[in-house]
């Protein structure tokens, strides 16, 4: 087990910048995901790390060793790619212990304990003798991660393992992979624009952002208490709702979103203005007035995950063209919220997430 | 009046009939969302539509008038295909104005039809740009508006936004709706993903196999699906379903399932009814939704199917986080919300408690509705 650190990591490709001076840590014994668009630079990242793309300026360190100057080869590093990489002719087994078969410090018998090891871990010793070209894409990829885990490099790179995998194999990839990961704690990097598979695999996030890192966080607080705008708009389906340019008076905020001023945090109490952020799913649509809760008109509703219904809102004074628009997403079953019904909404403060007025609504 | 019309379409390739019996009518100001998987025929329902081919069988409609063999330039439908290219010599403005140079549409016309397409896709400030000089994203959003700028009533998009970055889509979505009720124009728009049909569709007409199996708002088709390929498909997560068998006894019906039995009764909207449904192979679908983790509320006789599964997966999906079960030999996805407090201690391979209602479950026989388990 070990850390990758890169130092003042900058990549250029002509004109173009793909990483503007990364400074950061991979914890070892972790699962770091590099989340982001595409075009963000995790892709980039991933290759320098592995040796196969040489930085523009900045260092790559495996635990206290600079290894910029090694190859890929001198690196000792797994790497697994969008398509499983696999030894036909030979069966599933052979396949995880070809590698092993190189270092001939290995006995045979520690050779065996590995595979074992692995196979026990992806429930596979069944298919230990099948053939390799016997085998869905999926199990594929299986075998293509357990050999690069069998092995026990010093870093792992995973890049979009599960992207082009069958839609029936996913399920089972997604559940060994993350036991893989679980048990074994390796040092591992895996770069996906998939922000589920993100959230379920990693141990922390890095989202990526035009060639920088908008927030490295365990995976719930990247989600629950984003620190730009746009890990609030990128995380999420939909992402967060964004009122942008409220004006701050004696570090209160008025606006449509609550019955009354709101007092902000000493963070933000000396700014101009702020942007706020809310998710769909902490708006509460409620069927009495409360306290904390503002008029408002349902303008469309779509049934979207798990039966919830996604709702559009006219916030605040319903009738006139200052009214904001909010989205919210109901549990199952809401079926009392209907379009053009007259609700109360609470935009709870403890789920507004307040950004500097320099943020703004990201667009694609 | 319905201003698209297809009655009794049908269209083969050599042996394999890829489109059978096709009725379907759109109503002005409708979006209809065409749905289905991947070669269920939605492009081969589309090219018919624009005429870039025609049916071996049927009639085309449009506007009250028959244009089954009537060329494409003369049908005067807006078209986005699936896969576009721009012209990169040419301007974003050019390349949005192309239809109507083609048709020789005056220039002053011209410009106040591109700026308003450009407006609702918000691409206005990009007119001036090549095509390289954009995003993944924007370039989209120029094809889209260059099929939305022609004069017509009628628009046919062919799933625009497949292969399209997750957010990207979530924005598109969203201004897509927007566009076809500002311009108050009829959409015809088909695509395999099920949110983004529930979220467009006015009217969503499920394509399965070349046949449209049911047509209806989605909520509708969401909440009494009458066919099991609708209950499976329309819906994120699927719909679960579980292998089942039906039997007469004791005078009445029995449905049993690896997770649980139950007396069936006659429904009045079955598609088929119980005594040719126990000649059929059985399926029961259960929303992820409906498959409820904890013991069973103990309520008498109608009491919901309580069982032990075994967690396989968590998958986080921020707001929700699905969570993947074993039971019975059946695999089984439910969903919580991310807020809810069950969904903090819940571990791999634990071993938890879940239970369906029986009206939660509903009974197919070789895919046709039949009833509810209670």
């Amino acid at each position: 087990m070990i850390d990758i650190t890169v130092k003042n990591l900058s990549k250029k490709f002509g004109d173009f910048t793909a990483l503007k001076d990364l400074n950061m840590t991979f914890p070892a014994g972790t699962v770091t995901c590099l989340l982001g668009p595409s075009g963000c630079g995790k892709t980039t990242l991933m290759r320098i790390i592995a040796g196969l793309e040489v930085p523009t300026t900045g260092e790559v360190y495996f635990g206290n060793d600079q290894v910029n100057r090694l190859s890929t080869r001198q690196r000792n590093i797994g790497m697994v790619f969008q398509y499983p990489v696999v030894y036909r002719g030979i069966n599933v087994r052979q396949n995880i212990e070809l590698p092993l078969t190189e270092d001939k410090t290995l006995s045979k018998a520690e050779r065996d304990k590995r595979v074992d090891e692995v196979l026990d871990i992806l429930e596979m010793r069944h298919a230990a003798d099948a053939d390799i070209s016997e085998l869905d894409n999926g199990t594929r990829q299986k075998v293509a991660c357990a050999r690069e885990v069998a092995r026990r490099p010093r870093i792992i790179l995973f890049d979009e393992p599960i992207t082009n995998v069958d839609i029936n194999s996913k399920l089972q990839l997604k559940r060994a992979l993350k036991e893989l990961f679980t048990r074994l704690k390796q040092t591992i990097v895996y770069v996906t624009h998939d922000q589920t598979e993100a959230m379920t695999l990693a141990d922390q996030i890095a989202l990526m952002n035009e060639g920088v890192i908008a927030q490295m966080s365990k995976p719930r607080e990247l989600y629950d208490k984003p620190n730009d705008a746009f890990a609030g708009f990128f995380l999420g389906n939909p992402g967060m709702n964004f009122y942008e340019g409220i004006a701050v008076n004696g570090g209160k905020v008025t606006c449509p979103l609550f019955p009354m001023p709101i007092e902000l945090a000493a963070a933000h109490a000396g700014e101009r203005s702020v942007t706020l952020g809310i998710r769909p799913e902490h708006v509460r649509i409620v069927g009495a007035q409360t306290a904390l809760a503002v008029p408002a008109k349902v303008t469309s509703r779509a049934v979207v995950v798990g039966g919830q219904y996604l709702v559009t809102l006219k916030v605040g004074d319903t009738e006139s063209a200052f009214s904001i628009a909010a989205k919210a997403k109901t549990r199952a079953g809401a079926d009392h919220v209907t379009v053009g019904s007259d609700v109360w909404v609470e935009f709870p403060i403890e789920r507004v997430r307040v950004f500097g007025q320099s943020e703004t609504q990201p667009q694609v | 009046m319905s201003i698209v019309d297809l009655r009794n379409l049908s269209k083969s390739y050599g042996r394999k009939t890829v489109l059978r019996d096709i009725n379907l009518s759109v109503q002005p100001g409708e979006f209809m969302v065409v749905f289905g998987l991947p070669v269920s025929g939605k492009s081969v329902l589309v090219r018919l539509i624009t005429g870039l081919e025609k049916p071996d069988a049927g009639q085309i409609v449009l506007r009250g008038v028959d244009m089954t063999r009537a060329a494409p330039g003369d049908r005067n439908l807006g078209y986005v295909p699936q896969s576009f290219a721009l012209y990169p010599h040419f301007s974003v403005y050019d390349n949005i104005a192309y239809p109507l140079a083609i048709a020789r549409a005056p220039r002053d016309e011209t410009r106040e039809a591109v700026q308003s397409a450009a407006r609702l896709l918000k691409i206005e400030q990009f007119l001036d740009r090549r095509p390289d000089q954009l995003s993944g994203g924007q370039k989209q959003r120029v094809a889209i508006a260059r099929g939305l700028v022609k004069k017509s009533e009628i628009f046919v998009l062919d799933d625009p936004l497949v292969g399209l970055d997750f957010k990207l889509r979530e924005r598109l979505i969203e201004d897509l709706k927007a566009t076809q009720e500002q311009l108050k124009v009829t959409f015809i728009y088909t695509t395999s993903e099920a949110v983004e049909a529930t979220q467009l569709a006015s009217t969503l007409a499920m394509l399965d196999h070349g046949e449209i199996v049911e047509i209806g708002p989605p909520e509708e088709l969401y909440a009494r699906p009458a066919r099991a390929e609708t209950m499976r498909n329309v819906g994120f997560p699927q719909a679960n379903f579980i292998s089942g068998k039906l039997a007469q006894r004791d005078g009445g019906y029995w449905l049993s399932t690896p997770l649980f039995e139950s007396a069936l009764q006659q429904s009045a909207n079955a598609r088929v009814p119980l005594d040719q449904a126990v000649a059929l192979p059985i399926s029961v679908g259960v929303r992820p939704e409906h498959v409820v983790l904890g013991a069973a509320p103990a309520n008498g006789a109608n009491g919901a199917f309580e069982f032990e599964a075994k967690v396989l997966l968590r998958e986080d999906l921020g707001g929700e986080e699905i969570v993947y079960l074993e039971a019975g030999g059946q695999q089984l996805a439910t969903v919580l919300r991310s807020d809810d407090e069950q969904a903090l201690d819940i571990h791999i391979d634990q071993t938890v408690t879940a239970h369906i209602h029986p009206e939660r479950a509903v009974v197919y026989a070789d895919g046709k509705y039949v009833g509810r388990a209670g």
